[in-house]
């Protein structure tokens, strides 16, 4: 190590590093381009006329912008056999959405919250259960989910020749809800057991000894303090339950409860004169919309979610 | 009758026995800590007595009534954690009413008492903020408040300043201190520190491995130590405990300690304990605290029996208000509390004096005190 040699190996290491950054910025930047490259088409093929469409670029900006395509997407084109747009679907999602993310965000809660601060015998097995359904495939659960709604929907019928109530079973949305809940709460029970798990339990003590109860304490010591996993838990289950198109094409996937996926899926199949790409490509975006929306309003949540739970537990 | 009374308590998980049958009692408005190295179960034990934790065998009783199988917020007691475990999303006074606002106190009444704990506390202007925009030391001050807001008939404190810094923790000792003196409650306190526990206890618990190993008094415990593990936990700079061997001339017992290429030193003992008889050519432990362990001239005058003995000093510690000599006895280093101006050097030979009133012998086999 010479006096002389040490500003020279400086000098070339600054440069070669700079060169390092360049390269994996520029590639970044490529894969970045790549990746939006069919988001951008979507979006400057929905503000364009068909007129446009067949005969210019893909990648062109819309010369004359219009949201017709947009219009007629969500109130006039074509659901296989019915002509008015995508919007009652995109309320069926919304009806579906709701309810199942929000209830197995709450079960997860609670199952991790028992998990950490009521242990029992044999917790880590029923965790171990819990964390299994996680890896079950979607597709293997078809047919006997099929057999169990069919039970719940016969049940249903007899519960309202009863009592005049079927309490929703055999609806085709509450259907969907139920297989939702059951299949996220695998997930929602990792994430809120793993954030549990780093909660620190003198806090539960001292409510105790302040005479909360069991669901007190939950409601109101866990959950206020659960911001960060349960925006994470929110964002999952709704990119997933949104985005589903198995479980919504099995169970709901004719008449009116039909989700927005399966709907898309049919504007785009229907084959009746010019195929619309820009009315497909608008009821396509409209499909990804609340999931986008849901990223970019509590998207800051989430990775910082992600790394409270991946730090202890 | 005593206040607080815990007869054969026993607490197991499966086989493991972590309470090992505690006997402990305390008058009201007494002070009783539980002290101990970490694992030796005091913090298991505050925890039976709160409830957080179910007892295996025993009885728990507060005033007279048993407590075993009440939830804790039936027992009338109020606790401090460690962590201080405030409620992060609610702010200070949230925090304090919490309990109050669970039982079910109306709102007035519930601002009445917060305006009065904030009030002995001094946090009236921190009300409004969150447990994440206060201090160290305020934090443990609201969680103070929620215990004293109850005013149960117990307190529980568990370790409540080991996450302060040094003189914060002196501020606050001091200030728990005050605070049962004018309140006159009940408090069991549970630390490791034994300085917290000389200074605040007017009971002392010593445990280890799930039982109490003496009861007593902070100055029975300080004195009158039962074992080597108590003599050696109480106190700081720690007792010395020295191997050595009791001699005898027929008129009277020596303590003869080895020394390094020298002869051994025999210092004559005026009134030895009754059990030290039969020690008379057999090794035992001699234990005598760095205070009375000093220089001639700053030896307590009034003391009975006091045998002085040139040491070789291997090292000198001023600490400012006190000097301390390293000197090396029975082959153990042996600490020596000297005046802060005592002129002494490394490596000389300097008359020690011992105060053997205040020595006190262990049989090495059993390391229980020899009487």
């Amino acid at each position: 190590m010479s006096v002389i040699a040490t500003p020279a190996r400086q000098r070339t290491g600054v440069s070669a590093r700079t060169v390092n950054r360049i390269v994996i910025y520029g590639l970044l930047a490529l894969f970045a381009l790549f990746y939006l490259m069919p988001l951008f088409v979507m979006l400057v093929t929905s503000f364009k006329t068909m007129e446009e469409i067949q005969n210019g670029n893909m990648l062109t900006l819309p010369q004359a912008p219009t949201f017709e395509p947009w219009a007629k997407a969500w109130g006039e084109t074509c659901v296989g056999l019915t002509c008015a747009g995508i919007k009652g679907y995109f309320w069926n999602s919304i009806k579906m959405v709701v309810p199942a993310v929000l209830i197995s965000t709450l079960l997860g809660a609670l199952n991790g919250y028992v998990l950490t601060k009521w242990r029992f015998r044999g917790h880590t097995l029923v965790f171990g259960l819990m964390l299994f359904a996680c890896f079950i495939p979607f597709q293997s659960v078809l047919l006997p989910m099929a057999t169990i709604l069919g039970s719940l929907g016969r049940f249903g019928v007899t519960l309202r020749n009863a009592t005049g109530l079927s309490f929703g079973l055999g609806n085709p949305t509450v259907n969907l809800v139920f297989v939702h809940v059951v299949y996220g709460l695998g997930f929602t029970t990792l994430f809120f057991r793993n954030y549990y798990e780093a909660f620190p339990t003198e806090l539960i003590k001292a409510a105790q000894v302040d005479g909360a109860s069991f669901f007190q304490i939950f409601r109101r010591i866990m959950l206020p303090n659960s911001m960060p996993i349960f925006v994470v838990t929110v964002i999952y289950q709704f990119t997933n339950i949104w985005n589903d198109f198995l479980f919504a094409s099995a169970y709901a996937g004719t008449g009116d409860a039909m989700p927005m996926t399966v709907a898309l899926n049919n504007v785009v199949n229907t084959s009746t004169g010019v195929v619309e790409y820009n009315v497909n490509m608008a009821a396509a975006m409209i499909a990804a919309l609340p999931t986008l929306l849901v990223y970019v309003v509590a998207g800051r949540y989430f990775v910082r979610g992600l790394m409270a739970g991946a730090v202890k537990g | 009758m005593a206040f607080l009374e815990i007869a054969g308590l026993k607490k197991r998980f499966g086989s493991v026995e972590i309470l090992k049958g505690i006997d402990v009692d305390l008058e009201k408005g007494g002070f009783l800590v539980l002290v101990g190295p970490s694992g030796c179960g005091k913090s298991t034990l505050l925890n039976t007595i709160a409830g957080l934790e179910t007892i295996t065998e025993g009885e728990i009783r507060v005033d007279g009534r048993t407590i075993n199988d009440l939830h804790p917020s039936k027992r009338d007691i109020a606790m401090v954690f460690q962590s201080y475990a405030l409620y992060p999303n609610m702010t200070v006074a949230g925090n304090i009413a919490f309990g109050m606002e669970m039982r079910g106190v109306p709102a007035a009444e519930r601002q009445k008492a917060i305006d009065k704990v904030a009030k002995v506390l001094q946090i009236g202007h921190l009300l409004q903020r969150k447990p994440s925009q206060l201090s160290g030391g305020q934090r443990q001050r609201v969680a103070m408040g929620r215990a004293l807001v109850r005013d149960p008939k117990l307190f529980l404190f568990d370790e409540p300043l080991s996450n302060l810094d040094a003189k914060l923790r002196v501020d606050m000792r001091i200030e728990i201190k005050r605070l049962h003196a004018t309140t006159g409650t009940t408090i069991v306190y549970v630390t490791h520190d034994q300085i917290e526990a000389m200074t605040l206890a007017t009971k002392i618990a010593v445990m280890r491995d799930g039982e109490v190993q003496q009861f007593g008094t902070p100055a029975e415990i300080y004195n009158n130590p039962t074992n080597i593990f108590v003599a050696d936990f109480m106190g700081s700079p720690a007792m010395n405990l020295v191997p050595a061997t009791i001699g005898g001339n027929g008129s009277g017992l020596s303590v003869v300690l080895q020394r390094d290429g020298r002869e051994p030193i025999s210092l004559p003992l005026a009134d030895p304990p009754a059990g030290l008889s039969a020690f008379q050519g057999k090794p035992v432990i001699f234990g005598v605290r760095p205070e009375a362990l000093t220089d001639p001239e700053g030896a307590e005058r009034n003391a009975s029996n006091i045998a002085t003995a040139d040491c070789h000093i291997e090292v000198i510690e001023p600490a400012g208000s006190d000097t301390f000599a390293v000197t090396n006895l029975g082959g153990k280093a042996v600490v020596a509390r000297l005046r802060a101006d005592a002129k002494i050097q490394p490596g000389t030979v300097t008359p020690l004096a011992f105060n053997l009133t205040k020595a006190v012998f262990f049989d090495p086999a059993t390391e229980n005190r020899i009487l």
